[in-house]
């Protein structure tokens, strides 16, 4: 790409000796269109093209952020820079820069997809809404990334994601669906509506039943964001280093049918596939039959933890934030989620979790709510709709030992409460889950 | 700058669009974060960039680029023209803008020093040296950060609107995290996740970080051996920035119109409010008075003019405890047919404006929290957010403190940990009977309100003084 060919050629001119820089560039361009009340309001795109300078001198090191419009003259800002440097403390866990040898290239020129094309996809999900209100987005994404640094490294990767995710609301009730992949035309936006339209319907007229321990059915979309809450305050390493994560390697702390791994070469992996220190990524397991396997490390962090470096520095993010997954796959079982119903005595169905927020990081107790779609089932059938339910509960209990009593065949990408696209999962069958409270508190 | 921004939106016009306005941005920020005396993080930002949007029929088409060039500013206008008439496929009702004030004017925030003239020594000095404090009397965490922002704006409208402003934020905190066997206790100051307001260094002057590293070190590892908060229903004080949570979450959200008109429905949700009950509906109790202030000096949600060009101003919200006013953008304004409020905000140049909290705060009461502690007989005071919850109509929330105190026959007594709180918007604020006055009202800023899609962070504000809430179930626990 020239942005990125001219920048580095000038930077690589620039930089004196015995000065250690690392550049990286996001290239991308975001498209959402957005509908409420089955119509479209909002459509927007946006092109960017920001810059993640680090340098390191004399054992200090400082960042400087900014969009190429904002950059002015290269040699100024690594002049100044350079001279502001010395104001920083030591930097005593600075990593170093990633080898010449891991350099990746996988950049694609990829022209974003036409408006037209996702408006087209909102009319066939709302459509199948028939009478009912119909709210969501579908977008589409290309982006870019570009690391280089005075190591000889010089990286690149391209990731294409769409996504459509809806509702429908009835008088009495909401249903959603969400889907993911690679490229907007392979979205089937009528199946996804459909889902959501079967949900509304069968969720009308809710009742409310009192709050204790449940069994529980979870959908993709309330899975995906019990793994993305261990996956940010438990896996990631910099909790760990921090000594808020509830996970220890190798001890067996979930149930054995829990087996997720982190994929960015799988088939349809919608994330980049270096990290943004430069360095290619690795299929790695993360949890394998229940024993949790490797953390999401950085540079800093395999350091300080003296583990090897799983390569998982997120682009755009601070030191402070730590390292992500972000083509995670939790393992299919062999339970359709019909089977799944039919095993449950007395338990409810869960199609999304709503506002769940960390009650303390070291527990991972969790409190949320549930919202579009829920159902009581008895005797191993659905018997009726129910209303809205608090829940109080550890993450970390709920995938423990022997909880665990199913796991559904069909995966998909899945919607979480930190956002979609990282994690592909199915439906999982839990044996006990905590609801404190009801629809009157 | 305006000059550049009348190209874009004369192309938007000539293609087509009915009305555009469009803002070029540069913004900068600094984030500084200190771990156990260390410098964690130091990050400089800029970015500069133009979004625009059109309006054709009954969609917003938005646009943002970083290319300010000629030929991109017009291809810009051209865009948005193009993202919103694509929206015809699946078409709603088309809508007028509320009219407001035509304005060519200019904004500063005062402030006494630009955070971003002031020498980063002193300010890496000053989080690094809370933060090995912390550390060096015992903390097993120690963590501090600061952020400031500077942001200049430009806005014209194809209605004629030139607006400058340049919004300057400081802000930020510490916090001393104790370790325990299997839990960890943490205690924040000024607040969880920091305090933020307009103006510069003198904010963080103000904070005195230094004066608060013994206690907030010493609560946390005292939090780690205290008693589990009780389970049960009893009376219970708010320190004020707890209490200005609880107004965002479930008064400030719940108030904007846009997820009222059902536009935010599939992602933050809508509202347990109807407009037909403006005016009638009981929102709390006589004490709660709620205005949404976007005038106030020094709050974080304090500018001149919106992202719409609508001038800033104070809405009544509630008013003696019944509902009156909503969040307003031109669009929802005219829709609902109620005043444009200037209460649209967009996250930087590459987002589409929205209905965005202002300063919605509690006006004080007059009372004071030693005398709400004194006329307590058995009750819990809790300090400081650590989690919060709300449903998606704003009705049934949970919060969780960082620290807790029984009040028992009007005096505090013991410290209690994981204290936990839980209700019913109307109900709660219907059991609120005393408030603490003008000396104890502060202007609590939040700077991490996420809504919107693509995701958008605002900047809210949230003055509120200590209050009472009676018979309320605390003490709820996984």
């Amino acid at each position: 790409m020239k942005i990125w060919d001219n920048l580095i050629d000038d930077v690589g001119k620039l930089i004196p000796a015995g000065v250690e820089c690392e550049i990286k560039m996001i290239n991308s361009t975001e498209s959402l269109t957005r509908f409420a009340n089955s119509h479209i309001h909002q459509n927007v795109e946006e092109e960017l093209t920001d810059i993640f300078l680090t340098f390191h001198a004399d054992g200090k090191t400082t960042n400087l952020n900014l969009n190429i419009t904002s950059m002015g003259s290269i040699e100024d800002i690594i002049k100044k820079a350079l001279s502001e440097i010395g104001n920083n403390p030591k930097d005593s866990t600075w990593p170093g820069l990633t080898s010449k040898e891991n350099s990746f290239n996988g950049y694609k020129d990829i022209s974003p997809d036409d408006p037209d094309i996702r408006a087209q996809k909102v009319k066939e999900f709302i459509e199948e809404g028939q009478t009912y209100n119909g709210a969501g987005y579908c977008s589409s994404n290309v982006s870019n990334v570009f690391v280089w640094n005075t190591n000889g490294l010089n990286s690149s990767d391209t990731a294409t994601s769409a996504f459509l995710d809806g509702i429908f609301r009835s008088e009495t009730s909401a249903g959603s669906s969400h889907i993911g992949n690679q490229i907007l035309s392979d979205i089937d936006a009528q199946k996804v509506g459909q889902e959501a339209f079967s949900i509304t319907k069968e969720s009308q007229n809710p009742e409310d039943i009192d709050p204790g321990v449940y069994e529980v059915i979870l959908g993709p979309d309330a899975v995906s964001t019990i793994l993305v809450f261990l996956s940010v305050y438990g896996f990631n390493a910099k909790s760990k280093v921090d000594g808020t994560s509830p996970i220890e390697i190798n001890v067996e702390q979930f149930d054995e049918k829990i087996n997720l791994e982190d994929d960015p070469h799988k088939d349809g992996a919608l994330n980049f596939k270096i990290d943004a220190s430069g360095a290619p990524k690795k299929k790695i397991e993360i949890i394998t039959n229940g024993i949790p396997k490797n953390y999401f490390h950085t540079r800093r962090t395999s350091n300080e933890l003296n583990q090897s470096n799983t390569f998982h520095e997120m682009f755009g993010w601070g030191d402070s934030f730590g390292g992500l997954g972000t083509n995670l796959y939790l393992k299919p079982g062999d339970i359709s989620k019909e089977e799944m119903i039919s095993n449950v005595k007395k338990g409810i169905y869960i199609n999304e979790f709503w506002y769940c927020r960390v009650l303390d990081p070291i527990t991972q107790v969790v409190t949320g709510l549930n919202r579009n779609g829920s159902y009581l089932i008895e005797n191993g059938k659905v018997t009726k709709p129910v209303g809205r339910l608090r829940f109080t509960q550890s993450f970390m209990s709920s995938l423990g030992q022997g909880n665990v009593l199913g796991v559904g065949s069909d995966s998909r990408f899945a919607d979480s409460e930190f956002g979609e696209g990282i994690l592909n999962v199915p439906m999982l069958h839990l044996k006990e889950f905590n609801f404190t409270g009801g629809v009157s508190g | 700058m305006f000059n550049e921004i009348n190209k874009s939106i004369d192309a938007a016009i000539s293609s087509g669009a009915q009305y555009a306005d469009a803002r070029i941005l540069i913004s900068k920020s600094r984030d500084i974060s200190s771990k156990d005396g260390e410098l964690e993080d130091f990050s400089n930002s800029e970015n500069m960039g133009l979004g625009i949007r059109a309006l054709v029929g009954s969609s917003w088409g938005f646009y943002a680029t970083y290319d300010l060039s000629d030929e991109s500013l017009k291809e810009a206008g051209k865009k948005a023209y193009l993202i919103a008439k694509a929206s015809s496929k699946v078409p709603g009702k088309d809508f007028p803008l509320a009219d407001v004030p035509i304005v060519k004017d200019e904004y500063v925030t005062p402030h006494e020093q630009n955070p971003f003239k002031v020498s980063t020594t002193d300010q890496i000095d000053l989080i690094v040296s809370s933060t090995h404090e912390m550390k060096k009397i015992g903390s097993s965490r120690a963590f501090g950060r600061l952020n400031f922002w500077d942001t200049e704006k430009w806005f014209a409208s194809s209605q004629g609107h030139e607006i400058y402003q340049n919004i300057i934020e400081s802000g930020g905190g510490i916090s001393s995290l104790s370790i325990g066997d299997g839990e960890t206790q943490i205690r924040s100051y000024p607040q969880s996740f920091g305090e933020y307001r307009t103006g510069g260094w003198e904010v963080i002057q103000s904070f005195k970080f230094l004066d608060h590293v013994e206690r907030i070190s010493e609560e946390s590892k005292r939090l780690l051996t205290s008693p589990q908060c009780p389970e049960g229903t009893r009376d219970l004080i708010l320190e004020g920035s707890q209490l200005a949570l609880q107004i965002h979450e479930s008064v400030g959200h719940a108030i904007e119109l846009d997820r009222i008109l059902g536009w935010e429905a599939a992602y933050a949700g809508t509202s347990h409010l109807e407009l037909s009950k403006l005016n009638e509906h009981k929102y709390g109790s006589p004490l709660m008075n709620v205005v949404a202030d976007a005038t106030l000096p020094g709050a974080l949600a304090t500018f001149k003019y919106d992202d719409e060009g609508t001038p800033a101003q104070r809405v009544d919200i509630v008013k003696e405890g019944i509902w009156t006013g909503v969040l307003t953008g031109r669009d929802s304004a005219a829709i609902a047919g109620v005043n444009p409020g200037g209460m649209v905000r967009a996250d930087g140049y590459g987002r589409l404006p929205m209905v965005r909290m202002t300063n919605v705060g509690l006006l004080p009461g007059d009372s004071s929290l030693d005398e709400i502690i004194s006329s307590t007989d058995d009750g819990v005071y809790m300090e400081t957010n650590r989690s919060w919850s709300i449903d998606d109509l704003r009705l049934n929330f949970q919060f969780g403190c960082e620290v807790g105190w029984l009040v028992k026959n009007g005096k505090i007594t013991d410290m209690v940990k994981n204290p936990t709180y839980t209700g019913i918007t109307p109900n709660f604020w219907g059991s609120m009977d005393m408030l603490a006055g003008e000396d104890e009202w502060v202007f609590w800023g939040t700077p991490n309100c996420g809504k919107g899609q693509p995701s958008q962070i605002g900047h809210t504000g949230h003055p509120a003084s200590p209050a009472r809430f009676k018979n309320v179930r605390i003490g709820v626990r996984g």
